[in-house]
């Protein structure tokens, strides 16, 4: 016999249609911004760059997770985040509020897994300095219902390669504890990794080669047949001009990516974001401080193409190729460009892509 | 109601955000003095490979190249041009250690084909410097290479200027331009130009061969050789302040760079030798500190003008 609850459930999905995406305005990424009037909102554009809807934030975001099929997002408060928003993107509506345990903090990352019924959310917990993935029921309201291992220390984004089950991580490397707000505390003995994380285990993790242990690995993005990209951010001699892309496949040792010193050098050892294309050809990684993203061949052939916009840092696939957000409110998609009045904070989110 | 009460925050002296004369920017400054680098550059080319006709050439494009150093958007940034035409700063001696191999490699890497595919420290001017005031310009089929190979750079720099890239700054949001999406865009990126330009002369031109009281580091100023480091400082800063000019009316910017300017005509120190005796050094950070200065001065001044702030990902990324 049903009981009442499964029952309901099931009456609801047979009855009444679960809302789309499509009624949101069809949006094909996320955002968040920063208002000219000085607060904060997540918006969703459009695949031309316009806004499809807008809802507010009571602090800046940072990165936020897109529900694979219905109008549902998680905004992430930037580390040292106490708090993740489940926003009903038709209504604009706070749903649920995630927060983690009173030992823990989010990183500013998420990802949902099993057809969006799991979240998963980069953690630290700051008193061990161990880096945790905690897991919440979205089926059931978001209630937590465990974590598990990261694979390392700092896990700052997570993602679920496409097709699969399985999460990839980049374990950024870095400690840092609440108390000290954004100190990293372990700059000398850092050892980031990338870890791929299936049923609950470590499965795999990579280290990039010992001379570059200090490039913290922070964004990664993942392509259909497996091929994993992953952006750095040098903590090292500031004068060391130093790869900011690297590429990896399961069982294989990393590769490393960098363009000519020159160019390499107009990123100041940082990378913001990174995407790969839509139709898997080409790889991106921005460099906000350098006001450039760099954009390579997938197929690791010949030094990357140079897209220029000040401030540049959001980077998604779109459509077939590529979309890039700024800080002046700038939006490159493949078919040109639009300009918002808004600063675009540092991420920007495809919305189905995987 | 918006166009009454911009009037009367303007009567009452609040003047909103100035435009920066983008025209004047392109036309008064940056397009001259990119012809003269291309000038300055072929004129070099063209002299014989006798080192009394070169080093004057060389000395005219070395101080062209100084007055357009801080033009890195666009054209000089593309294909790695501005390292082609001065590789420096160079720790390593990479500069040295190029040429070597191009000379070991005999007459047939000593043509302007041949020399644009060698290592980019083994051109432009740092190249030409040392076979001119070292070597007697010899070998000339090399020297003369190195100056035709200058010369293509500092020509693709002007023929991207003046065939499309200027047209971008002019027309920020016109059809395909994903470069300047709106004016404040062009203002944006000229004012970075400027404050990157000034924080590159006291850092890099004068920090580096100041290096530490203890270790002072003369060999470290560019183009000591042929002692154009300070002339070269001095032409960049009369370049920023034109730039400054263009950008927003700022008198005391202005005023802070003639301040620098007259530090620099008082060094007398060409080749910025001075820096390891305590008299020359104090003179020198003297300089340094007057360009800080009109950093700061620019920064604050201009910005205000301009309505630029800093990024909000690059100031804060995560």
């Amino acid at each position: 016999m049903l009981s009442r609850r499964h029952f309901l459930a099931a009456a609801a999905a047979t009855t009444i249609p679960a809302p789309s995406w499509a009624e949101a305005g069809a949006p094909a990424f996320l955002a968040a911004a920063k208002r000219p009037d000085g607060t904060y909102a997540l918006c969703g554009l459009t695949g031309d760059g316009a806004i499809a809807f807008r809802v507010p934030l009571q602090e800046r975001g940072h990165a936020a997770a897109a529900h694979p099929a219905r109008p549902v997002a998680v905004a992430f408060a930037r580390r040292p985040g106490r708090f993740g928003l489940v926003l009903d993107c038709l209504t604009g509506a706070v749903t649920h509020r995630l927060e983690p345990p009173a030992d823990r903090h989010f990183y500013g990352h998420g990802a949902y897994l099993d057809d969006g019924r799991i979240l998963v959310t980069t953690e630290n917990a700051f008193e061990t300095g161990a880096g945790r993935l905690g897991l919440w029921d979205a089926a059931q309201g978001y209630r937590r219902i465990g974590d598990m291992p990261s694979g390392g220390i700092g896990p700052h984004e997570v993602i679920r390669l496409p097709g699969t089950e399985t999460l990839a991580v980049a374990n950024g490397g870095i400690r840092t504890h609440p108390d000290s707000d954004r100190e990293k505390l372990n700059l000398d003995t850092m050892r980031p990794n990338l870890s791929y994380v299936r049923d609950g285990a470590v499965v795999e993790s990579v280290e990039l080669p010992p001379d570059l242990r200090p490039a913290s690995i922070r964004h990664i993005a993942a392509r259909g047949d497996g091929l994993l990209a992953m952006a750095l951010q040098w903590e090292g001699d500031p004068a060391r001009i130093v790869p900011l892309l690297a590429t990896h496949r399961r069982g294989a040792a990393p590769r490393t990516h960098a363009a000519d010193d020159a160019a390499q050098a107009v990123l100041q050892g940082y990378a913001g974001s990174i995407a790969i294309s839509g139709d898997g050809t080409e790889i991106a990684v921005t460099g906000p401080r350098g006001g450039v993203a760099h954009v390579y061949p997938a197929d690791g052939t010949g030094p990357p193409r140079i897209v220029h916009r000040p401030d540049i840092c959001g980077a998604a696939p779109a459509g077939g190729g590529l979309a890039f957000t700024d800080g002046l409110g700038g939006v490159l998609h493949p078919g040109g460009a639009t300009r918002h009045d808004v600063a675009w904070d540092n991420h920007l989110v495809a919305i189905g892509s995987a | 109601m918006r166009r009454f009460l911009s009037a009367a925050l303007l009567a009452a002296g609040f003047a909103g955000p100035a435009a920066a004369d983008i025209d004047a920017a392109l036309d008064r400054h940056i397009l001259p003095r990119i012809d003269a680098l291309a000038g300055s550059t072929a004129a070099l080319a063209a002299a014989d490979c006798d080192p009394e006709q070169l080093r004057p050439a060389f000395a005219d494009a070395a101080e062209a190249w100084a007055g357009v150093a801080h033009l890195t958007l666009g054209p000089a940034e593309a294909e790695g041009r501005a390292r082609a035409i001065l590789f420096w700063p160079d720790d390593r001696d990479a500069t040295g250690r190029g040429l070597r191999l191009l000379a070991e490699q005999g007459p047939a890497a000593w043509t302007p084909e041949a020399v644009a595919r060698a290592s980019v420290a083994a051109r432009g001017l740092g190249a030409l410097e040392r076979l001119i005031w070292e070597d007697g310009a010899e070998p000339c089929a090399l020297t003369l290479a190195l100056a035709d190979d200058l010369a293509a750079t500092a020509g693709a720099i002007r023929d991207e200027w003046r065939g499309g890239f200027a047209d971008l700054m002019r027309d920020p949001g016109g059809p395909g331009n994903t470069r300047f999406l709106a004016p404040d865009e062009v203002n944006r990126a000229l004012f970075t130009a400027l404050l990157a330009g000034l924080e590159r002369i006291a850092d890099q031109d004068l920090g580096r061969p100041l290096g530490t009281f203890e270790r002072p580091r003369p060999r470290q100023a560019s183009l000591y050789r042929s002692e154009m480091s300070l002339p070269m400082i001095r032409t960049a800063l009369a370049s920023l302040r034109e730039l400054a000019a263009t950008l927003a009316e700022a008198p005391r910017t202005e005023a802070a760079l003639d301040r620098a300017l007259d530090a620099a005509d008082a060094l007398d120190d060409p080749a910025l030798a001075g820096v390891t005796d305590p008299m020359g050094r104090f003179r020198v950070e003297a300089l340094q500190s007057t360009v800080r200065d009109a950093r700061a001065v620019a920064a604050e001044e201009i910005g205000a003008a301009l309505d630029v702030g800093t990024g909000f990902n690059s100031a804060d990324g995560d």
